[in-house]
């Protein structure tokens, strides 16, 4: 029997990518990115590995054991593989350019590690891009952050996008004020979070299931959020939500989901996803959140992350490029041709043909040919 | 354009009280649906664009899960045993009431005290499921996963104790056992895809209002 790693097995969760897609998820991310430095993001480009303290500290979404942690043999120090750039580009803003003036906009892109794949969809190796704003958590870096995401996201070739608008600490809101509850809060959260109206019965609840009815497209949303009055504790958040729901409304679909938390465990007051036809899952997320301070202060900061490899998988970016065969001794012509946007693909040896290379071109006694 | 929806039905048990629930919903399945012979896998209904497939109980909770079905009817069981943070369950439909609970032989219970167990060995459907319950109690669960005919582990010493759906009790007390603790009361649920929650909802939000009023209307 033969040893299947040294058939190409991959470890659980990893996978590579092949031509075209590998050249598809370049192009995207190099698309995105562009999107966003054009509207001021300066890139930033935070290392793989960090003290997994650090890692640990900055993000309150992730627990030591959701990260890939090793002791390096260098300094005995336990290290972590980033599950999330956000946090990184947090600590930067927070340390090396806390002496920037605010608003400062980062932008980044690389790959992320989880020790875990999701639920559905196996892969533990992400493509993460984003872009940060820190300094603000108002409604106005929101919509500037959420319309940006929606137009790079057009830009990359998604159409039928779905904007979820969602309010992270409405629930905690709630219980603080207007509608206590004697259940633990986090029982009536992850009821919620299964938007289970039988589990919040069972709490004694029952008054929060009317925001799993609430959850639906935008206006009728709107109109039950605001049908519910819940003592003024909404007024500034429903507002804040048709202010975005009117950013999102040109590009996307929008629906609103007061109680969503999958994966805004760490947002403050207003959070969005965005999903679209073909891909499965969040394209990407985004929301206000608190950057933390050495000395133990706190920033206000929005930003959001796109997930490349739901469109490469969805064929997005797959722009095939023109393959033009280059026989022997035509060299010459052919750095005129890559000026002018071809791919040329020389022939090494007479036994080189087009169809070997894949090549949809040839040239031919100078003249191009179509195959 | 038309939004096409997949609902996921399960097959058995809960089949027969959830087509009232349909029809009081508004659906209509072809005739073939409520054969259990046929061997079609997807059938249509009397409303455009929305199909139904008879599935295992356990892949209806898949099938949602991945997004392969948009819609399901599941019980919590069934839920609380995959945990797919991809489901909302947002109609309990008040059908398919019974209980999970732990049984063994009655001349075993008549001697046993649970609260002196460090390990239990137990045969159930719900690997996840019985092993967190004994956890969070402090006791350490060996589960042997069966699919069916539990009953048999205790007779045939494969396991002392099981883990299973009771509905009357018949069957358990036909095979000697009795049930010593209840881990949760079940009944079927809507459930939904999380992403076609969102992505559907102007399509998917009216079929969760009908269900409402059909279970409450019951």
């Amino acid at each position: 029997m033969t040893d299947p790693i040294s058939k190409g097995l991959l470890p659980e969760g990893f996978r590579d990518r092949l031509p075209p897609q590998a050249e598809a998820a370049a192009d995207l991310l190099r698309t995105l990115l562009d999107q966003v430095s054009a509207h001021g993001y300066e890139r930033v480009s935070p290392p793989l590995v960090e003290f997994e303290d650090s890692l640990v500290t900055r993000l309150s979404s992730a627990r030591p054991q959701d990260l890939l942690r090793f002791v390096d043999p260098l300094s005995q120090r336990t290290l972590a593989l980033r599950p999330d750039i956000t946090a990184q580009v947090g600590r930067i803003a927070a340390t090396r350019m806390a002496h920037i003036a605010r608003p400062l906009r980062l932008a980044y892109g690389g790959p992320v590690l989880r020790v875990r794949p999701a639920q559905v969809g196996p892969q533990r190796e992400a493509m993460q891009m984003g872009a940060e704003l820190i300094g603000s958590d108002h409604v106005d870096a929101v919509a500037e952050l959420l319309g940006i995401a929606l137009e790079a996201l057009s830009a990359a070739g998604l159409t039928d996008m779905s904007v979820d608008l969602t309010l992270p600490d409405l629930v905690g809101t709630l219980a603080a004020g207007p509608w206590p509850v004697t259940a633990p809060l986090a029982d009536v959260q992850t009821a919620l979070d299964g938007k289970d109206a039988a589990a919040l019965q069972a709490l004694g609840a029952a008054q929060y299931s009317t925001l799993i009815e609430a959850a639906g497209p935008a206006d009728t949303a709107l109109a039950r959020l605001k049908a519910l009055g819940a003592a003024g504790a909404l007024d500034t958040r429903i507002a804040g939500l048709e202010r975005l729901v009117a950013t999102a409304a040109p590009h996307a679909a929008v629906t609103i989901d007061p109680t969503e938390r999958h994966g805004f465990e760490y947002q403050t007051w207003i959070g969005f996803s965005v999903f679209a036809a073909g891909v499965r899952g969040e394209v990407g997320r985004g929301g206000t959140y608190l950057v933390r301070h050495p000395g133990g202060g706190e920033e206000t900061a929005v930003g959001f992350s796109l997930y490349v490899d739901g469109l490469v998988d969805a064929g997005l970016g797959a722009s095939r490029r023109r393959r033009l065969f280059v026989p022997l001794g035509e060299a010459a012509q052919a750095a005129k041709l890559r000026a002018e946007g071809w791919t040329t693909v020389a022939a090494l040896t007479d036994v080189d043909t087009p169809a070997r290379l894949r090549c949809d071109y040839a040239l031919k006694n100078g003249e191009l040919i179509k195959l | 354009m038309k939004t096409e929806l997949v609902f996921a039905i399960p097959k058995g048990r809960i089949l027969e009280e959830a087509l009232p629930l349909l029809a009081r919903a508004g659906i209509e399945p072809e005739p073939a649906f409520a054969d259990e012979s046929s061997r079609a896998l997807q059938f249509a209904t009397n409303v455009p664009g929305l199909s139904l497939i008879r599935v295992r109980a356990f892949d209806v909770a898949t099938f949602v899960a991945h997004g392969a079905a948009d819609l399901g009817i599941a019980g919590n069981d069934v839920l609380m045993e995959f945990a797919y943070s991809e489901i909302y369950a947002p109609v309990d439909l008040g059908i398919g009431h019974c209980r999970l609970s732990v049984a063994e032989p009655a001349e075993m219970a008549a001697g046993d005290d649970p609260r002196s167990w460090s390990h239990v060995r137990v045969a159930t459907k719900y690997p996840n499921l019985t092993s967190q319950h004994f956890a969070a109690r402090g006791v350490q669960a060996e589960c042997v996963k069966l699919n069916g005919a539990m009953e048999l582990a205790p007779r045939l010493g494969l396991t002392q104790r099981i883990v299973d759906l009771v509905s009357s009790g018949r069957t358990l007390k036909e095979n000697g056992l009795v049930e010593v603790e209840k881990i949760a009361d079940v009944t079927s649920r809507l459930i939904v895809n999380r992403a076609a929650f969102k992505t559907k909802a102007a399509a998917i939000a009216p079929w969760i209002e009908r269900f409402r009023e059909a279970a409450g209307a019951a």
